[in-house]
């Protein structure tokens, strides 16, 4: 009976909104990574993207008082980030590993200078003058319970990253510029014989995935919180790596992987309250993270190894 | 000989190139650079205590640098040296502190081979993963680094808890003995640098060694030619992981005498710094680590004595790999050179 009641705490209704909310962050970070895996570079670099971008929220948005400014500059910050790591990766041969964690460092380290030398605190940046991104109340689901409970007071980028799913799918699978950019990635000696400027297309990639960084940056300071915490990125950017080779880079199935982890990480939440240590509460969205992704690729690859066989039977 | 005074003059090129970044930064918080970084050089050197500070986080850097350009000498990019740290310093307190009724020689010796085989098998995992599923060893390394620090997190201030406030077990058996006091460095120093001559000496002058460098640099090659690049890049992972595992058991043993919770923090990452800027070349990333652990040690008396955060330390070292990567500094000279030859045809 009390087993039955704690699982009825744990599992309710409640729990879709807390699975969605933790998983917001992570599905914007996947999809800045996953445009530029459409074009062969693993942007390892997304981590200290994300941070640059929720630091500079931050920042303007308690300078200035506006939210929406906040949330441009964090794009723009993210932008400049991810063409650092471009133009070494394109033009200067860096590996993007190196130049990625290079990158993560660097996030980590100038956050943490800028905190301290502009706010003048260390590890934790909140005031009430940081205007958070707002959340949007629907008046008519107030009598509804349910819905009341599943869709009201929902962040505005919440609910801007399920148009944003689809809109990637769309733009990488039904229009020319998502061809280019999958042929640069699948094979780029043909694109460019077929006429299409391989590095040019790489370049934008990696410009819209900084941007994509920012934007989950200002997600997760001015959305998901309202402050800046040293390193509060937490390796979620790591996360949205494994969710996009979850998914294979394409948007919807690597939202699933995100909502997957997201779904653990509020579970997880939940059963601290019921006297598990926190630390096995902590590690187990890192820990599904790492079985998931190496289950999904033993699928892939033994899906594709039999491809192969087929081809060699016919 | 001259390819290798090239690379000295390249490394040399970014250290000034990034240190003036860094200058930069501090010029405008409104600081003077040449008095910090003056102020960092004389907490490193100018006293025995800061001496045998840089010495003491010396130590572990020398190996988690080697133990990252050993995976990378083999093709993997193993961020999870930390983790291999932490598990490692965990199975050193818990064989130093149960283990008594070893003899004491062989309680240093159980301690050291306990931390190099727990965490050679932590490292197995992502390099099983890689071989043969081709999943990431880049993410799978990071988000084990996290899990690897809750374990440790978790046993010590559970089962392994000495009942102090702060994390950390009781006090194990059998301590090296430190060489610089009042500072941390110990023994673990000699140690941690016949292991590394060890280590190179494998990778360039052993058959073993050369394997893992022909599967780093082209594994279908290897595979073509009859060594098994699978096997030999998980050899590569599980020493790698071994390295990490002995620099733990060496904090342990020798810095704190006990496991204290997050003791690790960042040895693993500016291990893998060090390798990175010099391209994992294990000749030159001693020295690296070395500059690195100057640093890291100066940093807390610049701190102390100007204005100027430590953190602008790390963000110094973060500009120093993100250039280090490029190779533009070769590009260049090669133009040069090409630029003359050009004009000298022209005459």
């Amino acid at each position: 009976m009390s087993i039955l009641e704690s699982v009825g705490k744990v599992f309710n209704l409640s729990l879709i909104y807390a699975t969605f909310r933790a998983s917001t962050p992570l599905i914007y970070a996947a999809l800045c990574a996953a445009i530029t895996q459409q074009a062969n570079i693993l942007n390892i670099g997304t981590e200290g993207i994300m941070l640059v971008g929720a630091f500079s929220a931050v920042a303007v948005s308690y300078f200035t008082g506006s939210w929406i400014l906040g949330v441009l500059v964090a794009m723009c910050m993210g932008a400049l980030i991810s063409m650092i790591m471009a133009v070494g990766h394109i033009k200067y041969n860096s590996e993007i590993c190196a130049i990625g964690m290079g990158i993560n460092l660097f996030a980590i380290a100038i956050t943490k200078f800028l905190l301290q030398t502009i706010f003048n605190t260390n590890g934790v940046f909140a005031s009430p003058d940081i205007v958070p991104i707002p959340r949007i109340h629907i008046g008519i689901f107030d009598k509804i319970g349910v819905l009341n409970s599943l869709f009201n007071d929902w962040c505005f980028t919440e609910w801007f990253v399920i148009i944003f799913i689809f809109l990637l799918q769309f733009v990488f699978y039904k229009t020319v510029w998502g061809l280019r950019l999958r042929a640069v990635g699948q094979l780029p000696q043909a694109a460019q014989t077929a006429g299409i400027k391989v590095n040019k297309i790489k370049y934008q990639a990696m410009l819209i995935s900084g941007m994509i960084g920012g934007l989950a940056g200002a997600h997760l300071s001015l959305g998901y919180s309202a402050q800046f915490v040293e390193n509060m990125t937490n390796s979620r950017g790591f996360m949205g790596v494994a969710a996009m080779y979850f998914g294979g880079a394409n948007p919807i199935l690597t939202s699933i992987g995100c909502l997957l982890f997201g779904f653990s990480d509020s579970v997880g939440a939940r059963l601290q309250a019921y006297g598990y240590p926190a630390q096995f509460v902590l590690m187990m969205p890192y820990i599904v993270t790492v079985i998931v992704l190496a289950v999904s690729m033993y699928i892939k690859l033994s899906s594709s190894k039999k491809r192969q066989s087929s081809l060699v039977n016919n | 000989m001259k390819k290798s005074i090239q690379g000295i003059i390249k490394i040399l090129l970014i250290l000034i190139l990034s240190l003036s970044v860094g200058a930069i930064f501090i010029l405008a918080i409104g600081e003077n650079p040449l008095v910090a970084y003056t102020a960092l050089i004389k907490g490193a050197f100018g006293t025995k205590l800061g001496l045998g500070t840089t010495i003491a986080g010396f130590t572990p850097l020398l190996l988690t640098s080697i133990a990252f350009a050993v995976a990378a000498q083999a093709g993997a990019f193993n961020v999870g040296v930390e983790g291999e740290v932490i598990l490692g310093g965990i199975t050193a307190a818990y064989i130093g502190i149960n283990w008594g009724f070893l003899p004491v020689p062989a309680l240093y010796i159980a301690c050291f081979l306990g931390a190099m085989i727990v965490a050679g098998l932590w490292a197995f995992i992502p390099a099983y993963l890689r071989a043969y599923y081709n999943v990431s060893e880049v993410c799978v390394t990071i988000l084990m680094n996290t899990v690897a620090l809750y374990i440790g997190s978790y046993l010590v201030s559970g089962p392994m808890s000495a009942g102090t406030a702060n994390p950390q077990s009781d006090p194990v058996l059998v301590t090296l003995p430190k060489i610089m006091k009042p500072s941390a460095a110990n023994v673990g120093l000699f140690i941690a640098i016949i292991i590394v001559v060890l280590v190179v000496f494998m990778i360039y002058k052993t058959k073993w060694g050369y394997k893992i460098r022909a599967v780093g640099q082209n594994p279908f090659n290897a595979d073509y030619v009859g060594i098994s690049s699978k096997k030999v890049f998980i050899n590569a992972m599980i020493l790698s992981g071994m390295l990490g595992g002995i620099a733990g058991c060496i904090e342990v043993l020798g810095v704190h005498g006990y496991y204290l919770d997050n003791f690790a923090k960042d040895l693993g990452t500016n291990g893998m710094l060090s390798a990175l800027i010099v391209r994992s070349d294990m000749l030159f990333t001693p020295f690296i680590a070395f500059f690195i652990a100057v640093l890291k040690s100066g940093a807390m008396a610049m701190q102390q004595s100007t204005n100027v955060p430590k953190s602008i330390v790390d963000t110094v070292s973060a500009v120093f790999i993100i250039i280090a990567t490029m190779e533009f500094v070769i590009e260049f000279r090669k133009r040069s050179k090409l630029n003359k030859m050009a004009k000298g045809g022209n005459k």
